[in-house]
C-alpha cells in the first residue's frame, strides 16, 4: 500500500467538507519528489526532467514556464502518469500515481497541448456528460454544475451543438470545459489560451481564477504566453534543460528584478558622455526623444548606480527623470533561463 | 475510491454521485450509438462496399466456375457474411484506438479512475453489435440476391457468431496496441483483414490444430448451424468449450498486448505522440 497517513483520512473525508479543509491544508495537490525521466540511451540520451522536486498547495494557481525542450511537457506528462520516469514519485492529494492510480486520477485531470481532448462528433454537453462519468461522477448529478460551467465559459448557446462545426477558439473552450467537468480538483493545463481571441482569453483566465480561489481547485498552467502566466498566477515555477531554476511568487520574482535595473533621462546626456558611461559601466541607450532628451538603463545596477549618478553630478547633469524599471515576467525569464526572447516563444501572443 | 469500489470525486460544489460501472456503460454504448446514427455515411459506405465485392466474387465465380459455384454458395454465403463481420470488428476497434491517440482521448481515459481497459472492452461490445447489424443486411441482400436460403436461428447464429469474432476483437487490441508504439505501421495492420479470409475458409477437419486459430472453429460451427440447421444446444461440449476458449484466449491476449504496448509506449514517452 503505498499511501500514507493524510493519504487515507484525504480518502476517508470526502463527504466531509469542514474536515476535508482541514486536510487540504496538510496534504499538498501535488507532490513530485526526486523526479527524473531521461530519453534514449548513451552520448543520444537526453535528459528531459531532472531531479525535480516540487510540491504544490491546493487552491492555487502555478505557473509552468520554460522554453521549449526545457521539460515542462514531460514533467507534466510524468505527474499524470501518461510518462513512466525513470526514478522518482508523483502523488496528487497524498495518492502516489504509480502505486494507487486509480485513487489518484479521481483528482486530476489535463488538457493538453496539441490534442482535441474530446469527441468532436458529439454536441458540447454530451462531451461534458462523457467525460463526467468516465471521470467517476454521474452526470446527471452535476447537470447544474455543467449548466453554470457552459455559462462561464459562453458555450451555453453552443451547448448543443457538434464540436466539428465550432470554431477553434470555441473547441479550445469545449476541451477545458470537458477537463472540468468532471471535478477535478488538480487541473493541469497546457497553453489553455491558444487560439483564443481577446476577449475569449480574458474570459478564461477570469474563470481560472474564480476556479482557484472560489472553488478551491489547484491549477497548473502551461503557456508560452508570459501576460497570461502573469495575470493568473499566484506562483510561478520555471524550467530550463529539464530541471527547475525559480521557483516563487509572480511579485517576488518580479520585484527582485524591479530592484536590479534603472532607467535615467535627461537632456543633458550627449554623445560623449554616453560613450563614457558605455564604456565605464555598460550601460545602454534605450530611447532618444526628438527635443534631444536621452534615456540610458543600467541593469544589474547595485552599487554602480551610484557610481553612474556621480558622473552624470560631475559632468552637471540635470537628471529629468530616474525610475525603476517595471519589468515583465518574460525578462526574468530570460534572465533565469539564458534564452532569448525570441525563444521564449511568441506562440501565446494570439491575444 | 469508496468501499464499493466506485470513484468517489475529490471536491463536489453540490453533492456530485459517483459514477458506477453501470454508467460507464451507459456512456460509453450511448456515444457509439450517437455516432452510429448521426454519422451512417461510415455504415453505409461499408455495407455497399461489402455487396459491391460480393457481386464481383458471386458473378464473376459464376462465369469462371458455372455450376461449381452455385453448389458452394451457401458456404460462400456464411463464409462473406462472417468474414464481413471479422473485418468490421477487427478495423473497428484497431482503427478506433488509433483516432483516440490522435485525438488525445487515449490519454484521458488512461488519467480516469476507471482506466482504459472497461471503456475499451465496452467499446468492443458496441462496435460488435454495429457490425452486426450491418453484416445482417449484407446477409439479406446477398440471399435475396443469390435465391439462398439458410438456417437463421437467431440465438445459435448471433451466439456462434459472436464468440468466432470475439477472437477477431483480440487482434484489433493488439492492432491497435502495436499502433501506439509504432505509429506508421497502423496502415499496414490494416491488411491484416485480408487474412482473415485464410482463417475463415480453414480446414479444420483436414487439419483439426487449425482449430484453436482466430475464427477457423467457429467458422466451421456457423457453417454447420447456418447451412446444416445445426442448433447452439446441438452442438457438443467440446466444440462450445474450445470456442468459447479461443475467443476469450485472443481476447485476453490482445488485450495483455496492447497493455503491455501502452505500457511500454509510456515508459518511451511516445503515447499520444502522434
Amino acid at each position: 500500500m503505498q499511501q500514507d497517513t493524510a493519504i487515507a483520512q484525504h480518502g476517508s473525508v470526502a463527504t466531509d467538507s469542514n474536515h476535508n479543509e482541514a486536510i487540504e491544508t496538510a496534504v499538498p495537490a501535488l507532490k513530485l519528489t526526486n523526479l527524473s525521466k531521461r530519453f534514449g540511451t548513451g552520448d543520444d540520451a537526453i535528459v528531459a526532467v531532472d531531479d525535480v522536486n516540487l510540491t504544490i498547495e491546493p487552491g492555487s494557481i502555478v505557473g509552468l514556464l520554460g522554453p521549449n525542450g526545457a521539460g515542462k511537457t514531460t514533467l507534466i506528462k510524468c505527474a499524470l502518469g501518461i510518462i513512466i520516469p525513470d526514478s522518482g514519485s508523483v502523488s496528487v492529494f497524498g495518492n502516489r500515481v504509480d502505486g494507487t492510480r486509480r485513487s489518484a486520477y479521481r483528482d486530476v485531470d489535463a488538457m493538453l497541448e496539441g490534442a482535441r481532448n474530446d469527441y468532436w462528433r458529439l454536441t458540447v454537453r454530451e462531451n461534458l456528460r462523457y467525460f463526467a462519468t468516465i471521470h467517476g461522477i454521474d452526470p446527471n448529478s452535476v447537470t447544474q454544475q455543467h449548466d453554470r460551467l457552459l455559462d462561464r465559459l459562453e458555450l451555453t448557446d453552443k451547448a448543443d451543438t457538434p464540436v466539428r462545426d465550432l470554431s477553434r477558439g470555441m473547441k479550445q473552450k469545449v476541451s477545458l470545459a470537458s477537463v472540468l467537468a468532471g471535478g477535478a480538483s488538480l487541473v493541469f493545463l497546457d497553453e489553455p489560451t491558444l487560439g483564443l481571441d481577446v476577449e475569449s482569453s480574458r474570459t478564461l483566465q477570469q474563470e481560472l481564477r474564480r476556479l482557484a480561489h472560489e472553488d478551491g481547485r489547484t491549477i497548473v498552467l502551461s503557456s508560452h504566453n508570459m501576460d497570461v502566466i502573469e495575470r493568473v498566477c499566484d506562483r510561478v515555477v520555471m524550467m530550463a534543460n529539464g530541471r527547475i531554476v525559480a521557483d516563487d511568487s509572480v511579485n517576488e520574482l518580479l520585484s527582485d528584478a524591479t530592484r536590479d535595473t534603472v532607467q535615467i533621462t535627461s537632456a543633458d546626456i550627449d554623445e560623449r558622455l554616453v560613450e563614457t558611461l558605455i564604456d565605464r559601466f555598460s550601460v545602454t541607450v534605450v530611447g532618444e526623444t526628438a527635443a534631444g532628451r536621452t534615456t540610458i538603463e543600467i541593469t544589474h545596477a547595485g552599487e554602480r548606480l551610484y557610481d553612474v549618478l556621480d558622473v552624470l553630478r560631475n559632468e552637471a547633469v540635470t537628471i529629468d527623470d530616474i525610475r525603476t524599471v517595471q519589468p515583465q515576467l518574460e525578462e526574468v525569464f530570460v534572465n533565469l533561463t539564458g534564452m532569448g526572447s525570441e525563444q521564449t516563444a511568441t506562440s501565446g501572443r494570439a491575444e | 475510491m469508496s468501499q464499493d469500489g466506485t470513484a468517489v470525486p475529490h471536491s463536489a460544489a453540490t453533492d456530485p454521485r459517483p459514477a458506477t460501472y453501470y454508467h460507464l456503460a451507459k456512456a460509453v454504448l450511448y456515444r457509439e450509438y450517437l455516432i452510429f446514427i448521426r454519422y451512417p455515411a461510415n455504415a453505409i459506405g461499408g455495407i455497399v462496399i461489402a455487396l459491391f465485392f460480393f457481386g464481383v466474387l458471386f458473378y464473376g465465380g459464376q462465369l469462371l466456375a458455372g455450376q461449381a459455384l452455385t453448389d458452394s454458395i451457401e458456404g460462400i454465403i456464411v463464409g462473406y457474411f462472417l468474414w464481413t463481420l471479422s473485418v468490421g470488428a477487427y478495423s473497428a476497434v484497431s482503427n478506433d484506438i488509433s483516432s483516440e491517440v490522435q485525438w488525445g482521448t487515449l490519454e484521458r481515459h488512461i488519467t480516469t479512475p476507471f482506466g482504459f481497459a472497461p471503456v475499451a472492452l465496452l467499446k468492443g461490445v458496441a462496435k460488435v453489435i454495429r457490425t452486426f447489424l450491418t453484416s445482417a443486411i449484407v446477409l439479406a441482400v446477398m440471399l435475396v440476391l443469390t435465391g439462398t436460403r439458410l438456417n437463421l436461428d437467431p440465438i445459435t447464429v448471433v451466439v456462434v457468431a459472436g464468440l468466432a469474432i470475439t477472437s477477431v476483437l483480440g487482434l484489433g487490441f493488439a492492432a491497435g496496441g502495436v499502433t501506439v508504439l509504432y505509429k506508421q505501421i497502423g496502415n499496414w495492420l490494416n491488411l491484416l483483414q485480408f487474412g482473415f479470409v485464410v482463417l475463415v475458409s480453414a480446414p479444420v477437419f483436414a487439419l483439426p490444430w487449425m482449430r484453436v486459430l482466430p475464427l477457423a472453429h467457429g467458422s466451421a460451427m456457423l457453417q454447420r448451424a447456418m447451412v446444416d440447421g445445426v442448433r447452439l444446444w446441438e452442438f457438443s461440449i467440446t466444440d462450445l468449450g474450445l470456442l468459447v476458449i479461443v475467443a476469450v484466449g485472443y481476447l485476453a491476449v490482445g488485450y495483455t498486448v496492447f497493455h503491455l504496448a501502452t505500457r511500454r509506449a509510456r515508459r518511451l514517452g511516445v503515447l499520444g505522440d502522434y
